[in-house]
C-alpha cells in the first residue's frame, strides 16, 4: 500500500457513460493482484472530501501501466471522467484481499453484471496467463450496454445475457449459470448486490448438494477459519463487493457489510469474500 | 537528552515547565504481526514469545534508559509542544497541536504503514465501550457538500479486547494515545475508564459524551449540563489520567455544559462531534444511510464548530481542542485564534493521510516567518476582551 501519482495515458467511452481508462503507475502494476482496488484523490476546489474506490479492471506489469473502468454515477466519477492525458490523479494503494484461486482449479467461471465486470476483468488475464479455461457470463439490461468482446483476452469464452433479450440469452444472467455449474472448479463474480445474492443461492445449493460431502474432512476438527485464504480458495464461490468507503485502510469501519459472523470491512476483509461470509438477507 | 520545554496554558498564565514523559523504553516493531495477520494464517509462536519478550522488556525498561531510537525532529527555534492537562504536571504534553479525532484513524496501526504516526501531536483511538458493539447496519458514509456523514455506531471489540491487541504497540510508540470512551450511562463510562487507568500506553481518556450515532447514551449527556458534569465528576474520581471532555455542536447553550464539564474536573475540552444530519437515497426512495441518521464532518462542519470554540474558550480556563473540518493551515490558525489550543484532524485524512504530519509542519514554518518562537502566542487571538454576546442571540434577526 503506498499512496503515488498516476498519469492518465488515454481514456475512452466504451460504452455509453463507462470510461476505460489507462493509466501510468508502475509501482501499482507492478504489485497489484486481481480483486484489489485503489483510492482514488478528487479535488479539493470542488468539495469533494472523500477518496473513490475504483477496482483494477487490468494491470501491465511489463508495461507499468493498469486500466480502471469507470461508470460515471456521481460527481467524482464524472470529474474523473473528463480528466484529459497527461493529466495526474492521487492513487492509495493496492488495497483489500484479491481472489484466491486454487492452483488445482482448471475451469473457472467468472460471472459479472454491467460495469461490474471491472471486479472481475484483471482474473480474466491472470488465470489465462496461467492456462486455465475461462468462461465469462456477463449480464446487462441491453445490448447496446454489453461489455465489448474485444476487450476480452481471446482464449476466454464469453456468453452474454439481456433482459431484453437484444443480445444474447434473453433473460438474467444467472440462468446460464446450471450450464456450468458442474465444470466450474471455481466461480468469481462481481456486479449488482441482487445478482451477487441470486449466485450466493445457487452456490449453497451447489454445495448442499455436492459440497459437503467433499469438504474435506481429513483435515479433522480444524478446518480453515471462516474468512482464511484456505477457506476462499476452498469455496466455490468469491464474491467482489463495494461499499462506501471512508479510509480505505481499515481505520474508520465505514465500509462494512453485514457478514454472518459480524460487520466485515469491504476494504480490509475484502473487498473479495467467500459467499458464505455474507449475511445475504441483512445485505439485501 | 529530551529537551525541556516551557508550556503556557491556552490562557497565556502561569508558564511553567513540565515533567518531560516518562523515560521512553526502547522501539519494538512498530505494528506486532499479531494485528496484521489474517484469519486463519498462524503466528508462530516464536515470533509471539519475542513479541512479548519485547514488550515486557519496554515495561520494564530502568530509569536510565537510553534515549529513543528516533530523536526528535528538529524543532529550530519554533516551540509546538502545547499541554493539554496543564493541572497534571506535564501528564499530556503535545510535541505538535495537531492530533488525529477519533474515529477516523482507527487505533493508529492501520495507518502505520502510511504515515509516520509518531509525528502526528496525539492519537485518539475508535470509540472504546464497556462489551464490543457491532455498529449500524450499512452503508454508513455518503459524502455531502464539503463534508461527510457517518453513522458508524460506535463498533469496537470492548474495552478488554482493544488492550489486548493494541496497548503493546501503544506503549511502544511516543506519541500519546488517547483512548475515545462511550458508554451508555454514568456506570459504563466508569468501569471502561477503570479498565484503563494504569495500563501502559494510554495517555489520556477523551469522554465521547456526544456520539450521535448510537440510541442509548452517547450525546444526551452533552445536551444537558448536570448529565455532562455528573459523568464527568463520576470518570474525574476513577482516574488520574488526563481527562478531555468532547462537546456536540447540538448543545444549545454550550457554555453552560462547557463551564460543568469545567466545574466537574475535566482537564481540557474538545469541541466538537459531529452534528446530526442525513441524506437520501434518490435511486430506492429512502434514507441512504442504513440508520437513516449519521453525523456531519468535515469542511461544512467548521464554522460551526469554530463557532463553539470561540463560545467555550471565553468561559473556562481549561485548554480547548478544535476539532471539526480541519483540513488546511488556514483552518489550524481559526481555530488557533478562536480560543483552541489544539485541533484534531478527522475526516481530512481520508483525503490526505499525511495531513496532520504535514500541518504541524506548516505551522512551524507559519510561525518562523511570523517571527513567533511558539504556535502559544496565537491561542485566542480573535478572542473579544471583554466577553461576547453568546451565538444564539448573535443569530437573532435585526435589521
Ligand atoms: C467515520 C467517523 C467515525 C467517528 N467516530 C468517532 C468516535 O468513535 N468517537 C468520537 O468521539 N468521534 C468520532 N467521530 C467524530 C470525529 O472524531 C470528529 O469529531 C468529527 O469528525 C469532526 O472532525 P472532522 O470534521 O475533522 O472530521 C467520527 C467521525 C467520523 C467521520
Ligand atoms: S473504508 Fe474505512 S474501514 Fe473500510
Amino acid at each position: 500500500m503506498r499512496l503515488l501519482t498516476a498519469r492518465l495515458l488515454d481514456s475512452r467511452e466504451i460504452l455509453p457513460g463507462q470510461w476505460l481508462m489507462r493509466w501510468e503507475a508502475p509501482w501499482l502494476a507492478s504489485t497489484a493482484l486481481p480483486g484489489q482496488f485503489v483510492h482514488v484523490r478528487m479535488p479539493e476546489w470542488a468539495g469533494m472530501l472523500l477518496r473513490r474506490p475504483y477496482r483494477l479492471n487490468t494491470f501491465d506489469r511489463i508495461a507499468g501501466e493498469l486500466t480502471l473502468h469507470v461508470r460515471v454515477a456521481g460527481r467524482g466519477s464524472a470529474w474523473l471522467t473528463q480528466l484529459r492525458p497527461g493529466e495526474s490523479v492521487e492513487m492509495l494503494g493496492p488495497l483489500g484481499r484479491g481472489f484466491e484461486v486454487d492452483p488445482r482449479s482448471r475451469h473457472l467461471l467468472l460471472i459479472a453484471g454491467g460495469a461490474g465486470i471491472s471486479g472481475v476483468r484483471a482474473l480474466a488475464d491472470t488465470a489465462v496467463a496461467e492456462g486455465r479455461q475461462v468462461t465469462i457470463l456477463f449480464g446487462a439490461a441491453r445490448a447496446s450496454e454489453v461489455y465489448p468482446a474485444s476487450l476480452l483476452p481471446d482464449e476466454v469464452e464469453y456468453l452474454v445475457a439481456t433482459q431484453d433479450g437484444s443480445l444474447g440469452h434473453h433473460g438474467d444472467v444467472t440462468e446460464l449459470v446450471g450450464t456450468y455449474e458442474a465444470w466450474a472448479d471455481q466461480a468469481f463474480a462481481a456486479g449488482p448486490p441482487g445478482l451477487l445474492a441470486a449466485l450466493a443461492r445457487i452456490a449453497a445449493g451447489r454445495d448442499a448438494r455436492l459440497g459437503v460431502a467433499r469438504l474435506g474432512r481429513k483435515r479433522g476438527a480444524n478446518p480453515d477459519p471462516l474468512g482464511s485464504p484456505g477457506a476462499r480458495r476452498k469455496s466455490w464461490l468469491q464474491v467482489a463487493l463495494q461499499q462506501t468507503m471512508g479510509c480505505a485502510v481499515g481505520a474508520c469501519l465505514g465500509c462494512v457489510v453485514t457478514g454472518v459472523q459480524g460487520p466485515q470491512r469491504v476494504c480490509r476483509e475484502g473487498p473479495v469474500f467467500a459467499a458464505a461470509e455474507i449475511d445475504w438477507e441483512a445485505a439485501g | 537528552m529530551k529537551r525541556k520545554k516551557t508550556v503556557i496554558t491556552s490562557r497565556g498564565a502561569a508558564a511553567h515547565a513540565p515533567r518531560p514523559r516518562a523515560p521512553q523504553p526502547p522501539r519494538t516493531p512498530v505494528v506486532p504481526s499479531s494485528i496484521l495477520r489474517l484469519p486463519g494464517e498462524k503466528l508462530r509462536s516464536a515470533e509471539l514469545a519475542d513479541e512479548r519478550a519485547a514488550a515486557r522488556n519496554a515495561r520494564n525498561a530502568p530509569a536510565a534508559a537510553p534515549a529513543p531510537a528516533t530523536p526528535l525532529p528538529p524543532l529550530a527555534a519554533v516551540d509546538l509542544s502545547v499541554d493539554l492537562a496543564p493541572r497534571r504536571d506535564g501528564a499530556l504534553v503535545l510535541r505538535t497541536p495537531v492530533m488525529a479525532a477519533a474515529g477516523t484513524f482507527g487505533y493508529g496501526v492501520e495507518y502505520a504503514e502510511l504515515v509516520d504516526v509518531e509525528r502526528i501531536g496525539a492519537i485518539c483511538s475508535k470509540g472504546t465501550t464497556l462489551k464490543g458493539r457491532t455498529g449500524n447496519a450499512p452503508p454508513r458514509v455518503t459524502e455531502t457538500a464539503s463534508g461527510m456523514l457517518n453513522s458508524i455506531g460506535l463498533q469496537n471489540p470492548g474495552v478488554e479486547a482493544v488492550l489486548e491487541r493494541y496497548a503493546q504497540t501503544w506503549a511502544a510508540w511516543e506519541v500519546p494515545v488517547i483512548v475515545n470512551v462511550a458508554g451508555e450511562s454514568v456506570d459504563d463510562y466508569v468501569a471502561v475508564v477503570r479498565r484503563l487507568d494504569g495500563e501502559p500506553g494510554i495517555a489520556g481518556i477523551e469522554l465521547n459524551i456526544s456520539c450521535p450515532n448510537v440510541g442509548k447514551g452517547g450525546i444526551q449527556f452533552a445536551l444537558d449540563a448536570d448529565a455532562a458534569a455528573q459523568v464527568t465528576r463520576a470518570v474525574r474520581a476513577a482516574t488520574q489520567l488526563p481527562l478531555l471532555v468532547k462537546l456536540s455542536p447540538a448543545a444549545q447553550d454550550v457554555r453552560r455544559i462547557a463551564q460543568a464539564v469545567a466545574d466537574a474536573g475535566a482537564d481540557a475540552i474538545g469541541a466538537t462531534n459531529t452534528l446530526p444530519g442525513m441524506s437520501i437515497d434518490r435511486e430506492r426512495r429512502r434514507p441512504f444511510l442504513g440508520n437513516t441518521y449519521g453525523g456531519l464532518s468535515g469542511p461544512a462542519l467548521k464554522p460551526v464548530a469554530l463557532r463553539v470554540v470561540y463560545e467555550v474558550a471565553q468561559v473556562v480556563e481549561i485548554p480547548v481542542v478544535g476539532i471539526g473540518g480541519v483540513a488546511s493551515l488556514d483552518d489550524v490558525l481559526d481555530y488557533l485564534m478562536a480560543g483552541a489550543s489544539a485541533v484534531q484532524v478527522g475526516s481530512a485524512v481520508f483525503a490526505d493521510p499525511l495531513l496532520p504530519v504535514r500541518l504541524a509542519d506548516e505551522l512551524e514554518a507559519w510561525c518562523r516567518d511570523q517571527g513567533m518562537t511558539s504556535h502559544r502566542e496565537l491561542v485566542g487571538a480573535a478572542l473579544p476582551g471583554r466577553r461576547d454576546r453568546p451565538s444564539m442571540k448573535g443569530a437573532e434577526y435585526r435589521p
